[in-house]
């Protein structure tokens, strides 16, 4: 079954390198999201397995099969990797009617005539677009035509589906609906997916594994949960979770080996974790919106600076007494009033510390503390 | 972004271990650099070849002033570049056709840009009548031959004073008119400019159409006034692509050759085309080639001049929206008189020509235009009948006549043909390999003939496939030489609209068919064409048109057997046999509007959707 190993790819266009050095194995039967900001080198990757793009050193495997290598000059064209590829703006031909778009490709592979048709009508039921073979491209919705560019891409049976960022040409609330839609799709024809997006709540949703890139590097490469609770490092952290993580700077100094005390912004903090870690002079806390919790007792002093609820929840902009903004996410509908002052502590045993470099260096709990000051 | 320590460390460098043979293998693997190398090495051979047989031949001692010079045939000289640029004759034989040159083009671009520009504003932003039949008459002069409207000037405006008869204006009203008027730098830069306002037209309209209207209309929601908006913001908007209009009308305007010709030959006003024609026909071939790659140097200094100018951040029109309901300005009691000023004045450019070559080939003695002078006996009289122009048939007995159509319609048809598909496949690798080195190679390749003034490029193609070259025979008079160098002249027109249309076509269409494993030649066939149909055939037409109006191409390199309908009528011309040009002038505008109109009915391609001169 098809399991997709790529190890060392590179790819270079002229000095600009791309992709650099990127080893990912990627199981049979997963949903695997490559996730980044614009540039970062994840479209160049797909379009590398795909073999639309020739890699500059580097080997890819599919199915155990080496369908390209560097060193042993082997590169199979795409049709004969088997896999699907589906195209940001669909790529639909604009000249063939919905019919002749799916049947196209079948008809190249030679395919009998009543069993092209069979297939089709198939693909037609299982994305839900019966009522359109004879329309053309032009004459359907976003939605629709994206529906036909699966049943297109789905024709031949690909046991591999590469997908480049397909919804992203979608409103909002179709976006939803063909999200469902692919996890249904994923789950029936028990094909493994990649899936190229930047929209980070995307690949959260839909992908049994996040690939994060930045930059042709690989950052991490985790299960979305993973990723939004241990992020490797700062970029990561920032990259993944909307509000975006409170990353506040503090002079740290260790107390033993699994507590440190953390400097600044008006307070300090005892820092304190499970497992052994050694701190730098300067770090970085990192405190998802949901843990900075509101709190009766007398503890880190906040004012409102702006209120946003939502009804099932609230955002909150917060102002630390030295002026540092904070995002807090409190749950049910209340709403609050703007300069007004709360009592926040950071709730939760896996905040994340980073080191000077942006790397993580521990999971743990940070407690206002009047333990030993710095200077 | 934020800084991580991985991303420190990718200075290293990068090196493929890839083979050089199997990246050989990958590079050949895609269609696109096959085309791109197929076509660097041919256009290499027609176009840089012939430059540097050129260049050299300008440094070099020529058989006929071998004596003159004192030195021996094929030695080196500067004596051609010394009498072009330096020597008191350089006066007369360069410096003074530049003025005239830089003088004619510069009022044809001023003529252009103001009559095709205020015709543009008023389609595209005004209430303006008659809408659809104003602009389909408009851009007429530019589907006609550019001499067309220089000869209709000499029809109707002909004066005595340089010899022969006189023009219907005087023949009606008994007024003479100044030589000023009749000939030289004022109806030279007048007349092309007529020609190249459609041009400006499509150029200019083109952009007002496609820029964003919000940006007027947030003007007028600021209470600004109609005039301000026009000063303030459309024009500093389009300006940019004025200057560029600007630059494309002056180069074209430079290289023209027929419409100086005709009018500036009777009081001897030479520009460097006609100077050129002079030297390289007779005079001395080496400064005539020294002339010419002057003019190539001119024209490449221009385009470069232009292309830094549409890649500079001023260029504000590549961003267009789609707002297309700006509330046109009412002219209100202006209206009609505005609609009926455009109707006389395109009605007097586009079809008075035609008219006045259907008189002028209808009448037995030149120069008297009363009723019992006209005649149809140039048209199907017989030899017996006409004695006057050498006992020569009616043209439509007139066997030279029927076979010079013949080979005019076989030659652009197969001109249109070649130019028409490599110059499509150059604009499909072009656009495919963008990037890349030899993409770019290519792309200047197919554009340089466009530079080569066509007097001095056949003058080359004389030279060069006069004699045996390794396999290839001499080439002189037969009839593949005239479509080598058409589909070389023409491929520029063709690979623009192959490139323009390839850019629209996303690579992802394509993708999705070769991921399937549909071959090349079934994706170009099923899906690149039919997609991009009307562009494509817009890419065959240009050509087949431009063909079928050149003359200074082909006038150096026909015999007579396979003499062309303009080296005819240029014939006649000379003989001065005027029905009988008048009357192939007739018919060559007929059939280039006929064909453009059936072209443009049964498939929706038109010449005006491409660029050209």
């Amino acid at each position: 079954m098809p399991r997709i190993e790529l190890e060392h790819l590179t790819k270079k266009f002229g000095d600009f390198v791309a992709v650099d050095d990127l080893s990912l194995d990627i199981e049979d039967g997963a949903f695997v999201t490559l996730l980044g900001p614009s540039g970062c080198g994840k479209t160049t990757t797909l379009r590398q397995i795909a073999g639309l793009e020739t890699p500059t050193s580097g080997t890819i495997k599919i199915d155990g099969k080496t369908v390209f290598s560097s060193k042993e000059s082997i590169d199979v064209s795409p049709a004969k990797r088997g896999v699907g590829f589906l195209f940001q703006n669909y790529a639909l031909w604009p000249h063939m009617t919905v019919y002749q778009n799916i049947a196209f490709g079948l008809e190249n592979l030679k395919w009998p005539k009543d069993k092209i048709k069979e297939r089709v009508n198939e693909l037609l039921k299982l994305l839900k677009i019966e009522e359109f073979p004879k329309r053309y491209p032009a004459e359907l919705s976003g939605g629709q035509q994206q529906r036909v560019a699966i049943a297109r891409t789905l024709g031949p049976n690909p046991r591999i589906l590469l997908m480049d960022e397909p919804l992203s040409n979608l409103d909002a609330k179709l976006r939803m609906e063909m999200r469902t839609e692919l996890k249904r799709l994923h789950h029936e024809t028990g094909a493994t997916f990649v899936y190229v997006t930047h929209d980070q709540l995307e690949a959260m949703t839909l992908a049994t594994k996040i690939c994060l890139l930045d930059k042709g590097l690989l950052q991490q490469y985790d299960p979305p949960l993973t990723v939004y609770e241990k992020p490797k490092n700062i970029f990561v952290a920032d990259f993944v979770g909307n509000p975006t993580i409170n990353l506040l700077s503090f002079k740290a100094k260790q107390l033993d080996s699994k507590k440190a005390v953390l400097e600044g912004h008006g307070f300090s903090l005892i820092f304190e974790s499970k497992d052994p870690f050694e701190v730098t002079e300067d770090v970085k806390l990192g405190i998802r919106p949901e843990n900075v919790r509101l709190v009766e007792k007398d503890d880190i002093k906040a004012t409102v600076s702006s209120s946003l609820p939502s009804g099932m929840e609230t955002t909150l902009r917060l102002l630390l007494p030295d002026g540092e903004a904070l995002s807090s996410v409190v749950f049910g509908s209340v709403d609050f009033k703007v300069n007004s002052t709360l009592n926040i502590d950071f709730a939760s045993n896996s905040l994340n510390l980073f080191n000077e470099i942006g790397d993580l260096i521990a999971l743990g709990s940070a407690k206002l503390g009047e333990g030993p000051r710095l200077e | 972004m934020l800084e991580t320590k991985a991303v420190k460390t990718r200075a290293r460098k990068i090196k493929s271990d890839a083979s050089i043979f199997f990246r050989l293998k990958n590079f050949l693997k895609k269609p696109q650099n096959i085309i791109l190398l197929i076509m660097t090495v041919c256009l290499g051979y027609l176009t840089l070849f012939p430059m540097l047989d050129m260049i050299i031949d300008t440094v070099k001692v020529h058989p006929a002033e071998a004596m003159r010079l004192g030195k021996a045939n094929g030695d080196l000289t500067m004596n051609h570049w010394y009498k072009v640029l330096i020597d008191s004759s350089s006066l007369s034989i360069f410096w003074k056709p530049l003025l005239n040159s830089l003088v004619t083009s510069l009022g044809a671009c001023l003529v252009a840009l103001v009559f095709g520009g205020a015709f543009a504003w008023f389609i595209t932003r005004t209430n303006i009548r008659w809408k659809k039949v104003l602009s389909s008459l408009f851009i007429f002069p530019y589907i006609m031959p550019s001499w067309t409207i220089a000869l209709a000037w000499l029809n109707i405006f002909k004066n005595p004073l340089v010899g022969g008869t006189t023009g219907m204006f005087t023949a009606i009203t008994g007024i003479t008119l100044p030589n000023w008027f009749c000939y030289g730098a004022f109806p030279i830069a007048f007349v092309t400019g007529l020609h190249y306002s459609p041009f400006a037209y499509i150029m200019i309209g083109g952009i007002l159409r496609n820029m964003d209207a919000n940006l007027e209309e947030a003007a007028l929601m600021l209470n600004t006034k109609r005039t301000r908006i026009l000063f303030k913001i459309t024009i500093p908007m389009v300006l940019p692509a004025i200057l560029s209009t600007f630059l494309l009308v002056f180069s074209s305007a430079m290289s023209s050759f027929a419409v100086p010709s005709f009018l500036g030959l009777p009081v001897r006003y030479q520009v460097l085309t006609t100077q050129l024609y002079r030297t390289i026909n007779g005079v001395n071939k080496g400064q005539g080639y020294v002339m010419a790659m002057l003019m190539i140097l001119i024209g490449v200094g221009i385009l470069a001049f232009n292309q830094r100018l549409t890649g500079t951040r001023k260029n504000y029109t590549t961003i267009t929206g789609k707002s297309s309901n700006i509330a046109y300005i009412n002219l209100k009691r202006a209206r009609t008189v505005w609609s009926i000023i455009f109707l006389i004045l395109i009605v007097i450019v586009s079809l008075v020509p035609l008219i006045s070559f259907a008189i002028e080939s209808l009448i037995l003695r030149p120069g008297d235009y009363s009723l019992s002078n006209f005649t149809t006996q140039f048209w199907i009289g017989t030899s017996e009948q006409n004695k006057i122009a050498n006992a020569e048939p009616g043209l439509f007995r007139n066997p030279a006549l029927w076979r010079a159509l013949g080979n005019s319609v076989k030659l652009s048809i197969v001109c249109a043909l070649t130019a028409g598909t490599f110059g499509f496949l150059a604009g499909y690798g072009i656009v495919r390999a963008r990037g890349t080195k030899l993409s770019t190679i290519v792309d200047n390749l197919a554009f340089f003939p466009y530079l080569m003034p066509a007097m001095a490029f056949s003058a080359i193609y004389l030279a060069m496939f006069s004699v045996r070259r390794g396999i290839i025979p001499s080439l002189y008079g037969t009839f593949f030489l005239l479509v080598l160098i058409g589909t070389v002249k023409y491929m520029p027109f063709a690979s623009r609209a192959g490139i323009n249309s390839m850019m629209q076509l996303s690579n992802q269409i394509e993708e999705a068919g070769d991921i399937m494993g549909i071959r090349w030649w079934k994706r170009m066939t099923r899906l690149v064409v039919p997609i991009q149909k009307s562009s494509f055939i817009s890419g065959y037409l240009l050509p087949f048109i431009s063909c079928m109006r050149e003359l200074s191409l082909f006038v150096l390199l026909v015999t007579p057997q396979n003499r062309v309908l303009t080296t005819l009528l240029y014939y006649y011309n000379e003989k001065g046999w005027s029905q009988y040009s008048n009357g192939i002038n007739l018919m060559i505008v007929l059939i280039v509007l006929l064909v453009n109109w059936i072209v443009n009915k049964a498939t929706g391609a038109s010449i005006d959707k491409g660029i050209g001169g």
